[in-house]
């Protein structure tokens, strides 16, 4: 230990640094490293970059290894090193692990490190930063970061996880199926409040975003249409292109797809919620089935209301073809409507409206069934519903797309 | 952070460089000014929702090293309280000065200069479920500073040591971890930046009675080595008689009584004797009186 400061590393008077920030100086003849400024969390940072680099517990091979004394001087290092820490205006945790790390990069290359100059508290705090590590040392020593799966593993695990997600909700309905006659055989246990709400709260509050883009769906087909049978003065047959393409298709698709998205994640993030809040455990433990609480009124309510807002949207959509018509085409209203009945019958109705229903089962018990998926946490919810509408939208699409080829094969 | 007190250091003429890189260093002998000034100064604090005020004229210090457990009924508004002290909340009315600075002139910027140096823990711990424990705390360390991600998920590691958890907590998620050890996850997640201040909010909810007294030895570990100031807002008697220096009375709206657990249980306003004299409360004052 050096009995007196070394002259030259003497703070001069009055001419702080700006910042204070940590320090580390040779004295010249590199026998003391005079550690200085404030080492502490915030500005600990600031030493990065000058010597002795920050990594230099890691870095032996290949950046920096220890700082050597400046080259003109060659006089090899003295033994024990001497790290003073007269210069220190604040340490914290953050900061003696930093010094500490220092003093294990010198004993790696076979120096030993000695202490002076500093403050019982500062000393403290290093001995605690270096007890809690060695204490820990053989748990850290045995810790390995996990390697990253090979490709074929990961490949192999993201199938089997779709496996089984897909057998839960195969699974799922099932059970859902089987509550069904249940709950019917015992009317009484049905919870006509909560369907009710379903009817209103993803019923009767849909009708006005439903009923636009349905209206404004009707526009464009007719426009679409119009231009093309302008050409040949078929100016009429644009009832028949609206009206088929309108009540056959597009409006029971359109009504389930914005009632995938508006109902579904819905349905997923409450289901989700309460999952992470345990709500869900504790409607078990009180006896009341999770399933006939909340799946089965949510399904029979959008099983109702579906259709309902399909005739809305079919309604609208024909509107707005019927707007364009009169717009583009001089097609008066009252011809419009007249031609209606020879476009389309009540068969063609009812084979869109037919399809609703499932729509809704399906949006429903997937909605369900993602919110049921969620474990721990905010972010597990907001994943779940994503996909909730997603899978939601893909199952309407196929089902319409299976409801295409049955209908072509009965030949409706 | 433990602030240096400096010999005063001779007068010497001014370093010459030394390699060429060298700056000149700091003046050591400056005074710390974080020692005067208290960390935390509330005055006549009031806190409305709508007509129902929780808080009238209360006014409360928190001094430089001390630990301060605020205690009162539930709902007299602890937690409202903690909350305007680390700027989460704004009093109706009154001044918050922390570590001398008006809670109320600072901007953003000044805020989250103050918010580094206090570091909270939650009534429910508060962990980011989706992130591991070591990735927990190393949240504020990669927001707030420039430190490389090596020496962040190093510091992350020694917190996590000081807190006394395994190592292996590290990679755990917070749903994998035991009541107890959520606590002191969220605690060394409050360590990270090396607060000046230490406010938590019902440390102790939760546990059963090892455990807390666990908690308590570890708080007080802490408060030693690292001369951390601690604020806590807490219903354990046993924590109250073990930890704390000082005990602020939260009553009647404002601020009943501070002063020792021992000073406090022989006061005569009902509330502190219901509080200290109850059923529960004049065992507990017993045994520590005793012991």
């Amino acid at each position: 230990m050096s009995p007196s400061r070394p002259e030259a590393l003497v703070p001069g008077h009055g001419q702080a640094a700006p910042t204070d920030g940590p320090r580390l100086l040779w004295s010249p003849d590199g026998s003391t490293l005079l550690v200085s400024g404030h080492w502490t969390t915030l500005t600990l940072a600031d030493l990065a970059g000058m010597p002795p680099r920050p990594d230099l517990g890691s870095a032996r091979g290949g950046e920096i290894a220890v700082p050597q004394p400046e080259a003109g001087s060659s006089p090899p290092l003295a033994e024990p090193l001497n790290l003073d820490g007269r210069g220190l205006l604040a340490l914290d945790t953050a900061g003696a692990l930093q010094l500490h790390r220092l003093t294990e990069a010198f004993a790696l290359q076979g120096l030993a490190v000695q202490l002076s100059g500093f403050t019982a508290p500062h000393l403290s705090l290093l001995a605690l930063v270096r007890e809690r590590l060695a204490a820990a040392a053989e748990d850290l020593a045995a810790l390995r970061p996990n390697p990253a799966p090979p490709v074929l593993a990961r490949v192999g695990q993201g199938a089997w996880e779709r496996m089984g997600e897909g057998l839960g909700l195969l699974s799922f309905l099932g059970e859902t199926a089987l509550a069904f006659p249940r709950v019917l055989a015992h009317p009484g246990r049905l919870r006509w409040r909560q369907i009710l709400q379903v009817v209103e709260l993803d019923g009767w509050r849909a009708l006005p975003v439903l009923g636009m883009l349905s209206f404004l769906v009707g526009v464009v087909i007719a426009y679409q249409s119009g231009v093309q049978l302008r050409l040949y003065g078929g100016n009429l047959y644009v009832v028949d292109l609206v009206t088929l393409t309108v009540l056959r298709e597009l409006g029971p698709l359109m009504t389930a797809i914005v009632v995938a998205g508006r109902s579904g994640s819905a349905y997923a993030a409450q289901i989700g919620t309460m999952m992470v809040t345990d709500e869900i455990d504790a409607l078990r433990s009180i006896g009341v089935s999770p399933l006939e609480l909340l799946v089965l009124p949510k399904a029979l309510g959008l099983i109702l209301a579906l259709p309902l807002l399909t005739v809305f949207a079919n309604l609208a959509a024909v509107m707005g073809g019927m707007v364009m018509s009169a717009l583009m085409l001089d097609l008066v209203p009252e011809t419009f409507i007249r031609r209606i009945p020879e476009a389309v019958t009540l068969n063609t109705l009812m084979t869109g409206l037919a399809k609703a229903p499932v729509f809704a089962a399906a949006i429903a018990i997937v909605g369900c069934f993602q919110g049921f998926l969620v474990r721990d946490g905010a972010d597990s919810v907001g994943r779940h519903t994503t996909t909730a509408v997603v899978q939601a939208i893909v199952w309407v699409i196929v089902i319409d797309a299976a409801f295409s080829v049955v209908y072509s094969k009965l030949g409706i | 952070m433990v602030a240096a007190s400096m010999p005063t250091s001779p007068a010497v003429p001014p370093s010459p460089t030394l390699t060429g890189w060298s700056t000149p260093l700091p003046n050591a002998t400056a005074p710390t000014l974080a020692s005067a000034v208290l960390p935390v100064a509330m005055r006549g604090i009031r806190t409305c929702f709508g007509a129902a005020c929780i808080h009238e004229g209360l006014d409360l210090d928190v001094r430089q090293g001390e630990i301060l457990a605020l205690v009162g009924a539930s709902g007299c508004g602890k937690s409202v309280l903690l909350r305007e002290m680390i700027l989460l909340a704004h009093p109706t009315a009154g001044r918050v000065l922390l570590f001398g600075e008006e809670a109320q002139d600072l901007d953003e910027t000044g805020a989250n200069r103050l918010r580094q140096r206090i570091g909270i823990t939650f009534q429910h711990g508060a962990l980011f479920n989706s992130l591991t424990v070591a990735e927990n705390i190393a949240v504020p360390l990669k927001e707030q500073t420039r430190l490389p991600a090596r020496q962040i998920r190093d510091i992350a590691m020694l917190k996590l040591l000081l807190v006394g958890l395994p190592p292996d907590a590290a990679s755990k998620y917070p749903s994998q971890l035991s009541g107890g050890m959520h606590k002191r996850a969220a605690l060394a997640r409050a360590l990270a930046m090396d607060p000046d201040l230490l406010v938590l909010d019902e440390p102790g909810t939760g546990l059963d009675p090892v455990g807390a007294g666990a908690l308590d030895d570890l708080v007080l570990g802490l408060h030693q080595s690292l001369g951390v100031t601690v604020v806590m807002s807490t219903h354990d008697l046993d924590s109250l008689w073990r930890v704390a220096d000082r005990v602020a009375f939260l009553g009647r709206r404002r601020i009943l009584a501070t002063g020792t657990p021992a000073e406090l249980s022989v006061r005569e306003e009902p509330e502190l004797v219901a509080f200290f004299q109850g059923p529960r409360g004049a065992a507990r004052s017993r045994a520590w009186n005793r012991g």
